[in-house]
């Protein structure tokens, strides 16, 4: 639905590779995520059972999986007592009709937002300007982007693509007061002042959620600037989009599990405001929405229970891509979804099919660094590297890889011949080499466009150790 | 078959991998004098050739189960299997017991194997307690932690503690030592552009070291390494950390004349 | 069938081990006792000093005063004002201990978006993280603790708990209310590289004042 976005235009290749060019992108890059792997890591250095709790993070939010139709039931049964109302929608389409649906019936002319990436999964923003609802992004990153025209290009920093320089000129240029700004705290003052009537003037505020308890029928949102509370309480009514995977069974699980998504997030302890909603405004209150409404998306939720189950403890902190090397080099507009990084890589297949997507588990060296920082221990590169078997299987792989492997295959499990290729090709090879080195392989152009490859020996080592060469 | 019999040592089948084989026996024969030096009896099964990690990683599970069942059939005899890489071993030790999920009975053999298969390094100081003796080299080094071998099978300490048995060499700390360096196996083909972005990052964090070696135990990654300083112009020499260990680091990757 | 039938069916196809509900419960209450068993130990044994600790380090960045009693609030109101250059004049959470003192020449005034000074009443405090509660209701407006420039919060100290695990057995068969904040510090933001900047649409300082 994006794909006409300029950031997003073009194929995978082509995006990375405008990407890798953008001297100004990396900058942005390297400061953000930099920032947030050393917090993470003090965060972590001082909690000396960090693995431990990220297995008991990864058994809560499983346990809770492993009930879901129970759970699920039983947040219907008490958000319905206090007073929420609830809409189920199987796919994106069905969730922002839902949405706009509410809006209509309130006839609302403009709604605040707080960052939910549900909301940019399922194209929230594109429908409600279909729906003619003027939308107001209230986190600050979100505000950037809506300013810049982009989407966002991370789950946790939306605007990390984005350098306090770009973010001076946007703000000068959009802002009432136009004031060039050189200093991050006054450019967060500038965003204050630009969005507070919007608050208060709002006729709906949509938020996400990060959890929905079960035992209460609460929603929890977690911010750091307070925009959340905002958003969701002077209006008259407040919509929830959520996915359904955000189910836990108690309040306790939810705060034990923000624990450790917020150490992992951001560095902090907690973030400063964690909230739990529960329901409309009740009597003698003076302030709270006087309609709640809930969206629960399933958009292949399910499909995910039976594909790849432990994604759906996803709790969207961004560790993984803050620590991934592709993520780093390319930045979120290079994946072409919601999601970017690992975990995107992992869950955009789903939403958009795999063959259009499937540079997305392939663009991955399989390190590790995402599965090993991971508050809920998602095997990531398992869940990539099943996304290949299928695009295997599927037939989406060319020719050429599908040959090249089968050869490799063929001559490998026939000792004997694998031996006498062998015997014929690296003197051949050897023969390209100078100095030592080959500076063009034939047959991986893609190695030596910058690097070089060095030239193999005359004879192998099982050769030498047949004609009984000791050491 | 090739044998060198130490009387009680167990024995050890050297999965020479395929890597080493073709482009750089003398990790090979570095882990041959490092697997004897520590009491055991090496074997190098000669119809060994690749363990399918190739494959595995590109989703072609039919070739990969091919290549796994021959090293499952050429190696299950033996008392351990030692590969001097940490992606082959894990290839081997975590990944296939998964690839014959379907099969039971192939099943229950990888298992068997994944129980016994090591990384050199790791098996030298946690099977074997090993510690090189008389080998010293005067130079500085810098030691990358390969993301297989550091995720999939713990190798640390290890590399680090055999290393420090070298008389003369000095350890100096690499920034982003647990990085991956953007080898990736085909990724660095397939995506050059992306693996490139990722190893200059890592160039520049090995040359600022300052060191005059950078080593490491997969041999993937070094030449990716390797590759990428040679091109830069930068003079760092990159080995295994067991030819240093064994004392045959004589020609870095690149070195041997034509 | 209705997408919420659709839903359920898939879920439950989906999820063929489902147990019942007493080990549902029993399971759930063992997995937050196994958290329980990691967590990191608090830096003091005292849960205020603790508190305090949590609340005033630089990540979280708030400012305390403790106080003998309820008495020797308006002072340290006016007091805040005067340091902080800015005028008598507070928006006083309606609750019924703040509106019993003796306000003297701070002027109560009523909440507006760009109201400089709220004072409010924590229900609790959460130790392990430098945590304020509090719990919506008629003597607790959400947006007191969001529209100031400055919020300032009384605290008792014998609310403070050790932990979250110990304010979910406090509230354990209590009904909840429509809104639980959990307040750590002032608003702030990172999404500008990742630098931490204050005020961002909440109150950029946060005083603490510890009734003791
Ligand atoms: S996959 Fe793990 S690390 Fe990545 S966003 Fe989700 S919870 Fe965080």
């Amino acid at each position: 639905m994006n794909a006409d976005r300029g950031e997003l235009a073009g194929t995978f290749k082509e995006r990375a590779r405008k990407a890798l060019g953008d001297a100004h992108l990396r900058v942005a890059l390297d400061r953000t995520t930099g920032n947030a792997r050393t917090k993470r890591a003090a965060a972590v250095a001082a909690w000396p059972d960090f693995d431990r709790a990220r297995a008991a993070a990864a058994a809560i939010k499983d346990h809770a999986l492993q009930n879901f139709p129970y759970y699920l039931e039983q947040f219907e049964r008490n958000a319905l007592a206090s007073g929420a109302r609830l809409h189920w929608a199987r796919d994106a389409k069905e969730a922002c009709a839902a949405v706009i649906k509410i809006c209509r019936e309130t006839r609302a002319k403009t709604v605040t937002r707080s960052k939910s990436m549900l909301g940019e999964e399922i194209g929230l923003p594109h429908a409600l300007a279909e729906a003619g609802v003027r939308r107001v992004e209230t986190d600050l990153a979100e505000h950037i982007i809506q300013l810049a025209g982009e989407t966002p290009s991370h789950i946790i920093w939306p605007a990390a693509h984005r350098t306090r320089e770009d973010v001076s000129k946007l703000f000068e240029k959009h802002h009432r007061d136009h004031l060039l700004l050189t200093e991050v705290e006054a450019m967060v003052d500038s965003a204050r002042r630009e969005l507070r009537d919007d608050f208060f003037s709002a006729d709906v505020g949509i938020s996400g959620a990060n959890f929905l308890v079960a035992e209460t029928g609460a929603i929890c949102t977690i911010t750091n600037e307070g925009n959340a509370e905002l958003t969701t309480t002077p209006p008259r009514v407040h919509i929830v989009t959520a996915g359904i995977e955000k189910i836990v069974a108690t309040t306790e699980h939810a705060l034990q599990l923000t624990r450790v998504l917020v150490r992992s997030a951001t560095g902090a302890d907690l973030t400063q405001y964690t909230t739990f909603h529960c329901g409309p405004k009740r009597a003698g209150d003076l302030d709270g929405p006087e309609e709640f409404h809930i969206v629960l998306v399933d958009h292949g939720r399910t499909q995910m229970l039976e594909d790849m189950p432990e994604m759906l403890r996803c709790l969207r902190c961004g560790a993984c891509l803050n620590h991934c090397v592709v993520y780093r080099k390319i930045g979120g507009h290079a994946y072409g979804g919601a999601y970017p990084g690992p975990m995107g890589s992992a869950i955009t297949p789903v939403f958009d099919g795999l063959e259009p997507s499937r540079d997305l588990p392939h663009a991955c060296t399989l390190n590790g660094h995402c599965k090993q920082v991971c508050p809920v221990d998602i095997p990531l590169p398992t869940i990539l590297r099943d996304w290949r078997a299928k695009s295997y299987r599927q037939g989406f792989e060319s020719r050429a890889v599908r040959l090249g492997l089968a050869l490799w295959a063929f001559i490998a499990s026939k000792p004997a011949l694998y031996r006498a290729a062998l015997a014929v090709a690296l003197p051949l090879l050897r023969r390209r080499g100078k100095d030592g080195w080959i500076s063009a392989l034939p047959f991986a152009p893609g190695w030596t466009e910058s690097r070089d490859f060095p030239a193999p020996p005359e004879k192998t080592f099982l050769a030498r150790i047949a004609s009984g060469e000791e050491a | 078959m090739v044998q060198n019999v130490h009387p009680g040592g167990p024995r050890v089948g050297l999965f020479a991998t395929c890597l080493v084989d073709m482009l750089r026996p003398n990790i090979g024969f570095s882990a041959l004098e490092l697997l004897r030096a520590a009491g055991c009896t090496v074997e190098i099964p000669k119809t060994q050739t690749c363990c399918g990690q190739p494959a595995y990683n590109s989703g072609d599970d039919a070739s990969a189960r091919k290549l796994a069942r021959q090293v499952i059939e050429i190696f299950e005899g033996f008392d351990y299997l030692v590969a001097p890489s940490g992606s082959c071993a894990a290839t081997i030790r975590v990944h296939y017991p998964d690839l014959f999920r379907a099969e039971p009975a192939m099943r229950a053999r990888a298992e068997k194997l994944s129980a016994k298969t090591w990384e050199l390094l790791s098996f030298l100081v946690d099977v074997r307690g090993f510690a090189p003796t008389g080998v010293s080299c005067k130079a500085s080094a810098t030691y990358h932690d390969t993301c297989s071998g550091l995720r999939e099978l713990g190798i640390k300490t290890q590399p680090r503690a055999l290393l420090s048995a070298i008389e003369g060499l000095e350890m100096r700390a690499l920034e982003g030592e647990e990085t991956c360096c953007g080898f990736g196996g085909t990724f660095c083909v397939k995506y050059s552009e992306i693996s490139d972005a990722i190893v200059t990052e890592k160039a520049e964090n090995v040359v600022a070291t300052g060191a005059d070696l950078l080593l490491g135990g997969d041999l993937g990654c070094l030449l990716n390494m390797a590759g990428k300083l040679r091109r830069a112009g930068a003079p760092i020499r990159v080995f295994h950390a067991a030819e240093l260990l064994a004392g045959r680091a004589i020609h870095a990757i690149g070195e041997e004349k034509p | 069938m209705s997408a919420h039938d659709i839903l359920f069916a898939a879920l439950r196809r989906l999820c063929p081990d489902e147990e019942v509900p007493d080990a549902i419960a029993a399971r759930a209450g063992a997995l937050a006792r196994a958290m329980q068993a990691c967590l990191p130990p608090l830096e003091f044994p005292d849960l205020v000093e603790n508190f305090v600790a949590r609340v005033t380090a630089e990540k979280v960045g708030a400012t305390v005063e403790v106080l003998a009693g309820w008495e020797h609030l308006p002072d340290a109101v006016a007091r805040y004002a005067l340091a902080q250059g800015l005028e008598q004049e507070v928006a006083l959470q309606p609750d019924p201990r703040l509106l019993a003192l003796d306000w003297g020449f701070v002027r109560d005034v009523p909440l507006k978006s760009d109201t400089m000074i709220a004072v409010g009443v924590a229900r609790g405090g959460i130790a392990e993280t430098g945590s304020l509660l509090f719990h919506s209701g008629p003597d607790a407006p959400t947006l007191y603790g969001f529209m100031p420039l400055h919020h300032i919060v009384a605290l008792e100290t014998r609310t403070i708990v050790a932990r979250f695990e110990d304010y979910t057995a406090q509230e354990q068969g209590k009904p909840h209310p429509r809104n639980v904040n959990f307040i750590t510090g002032a608003s702030g933001t990172t999404d500008i590289e990742g630098v931490l900047a204050r005020g961002a649409h909440g109150p950029r300082r946060l005083h603490i004042l510890l009734i003791g």
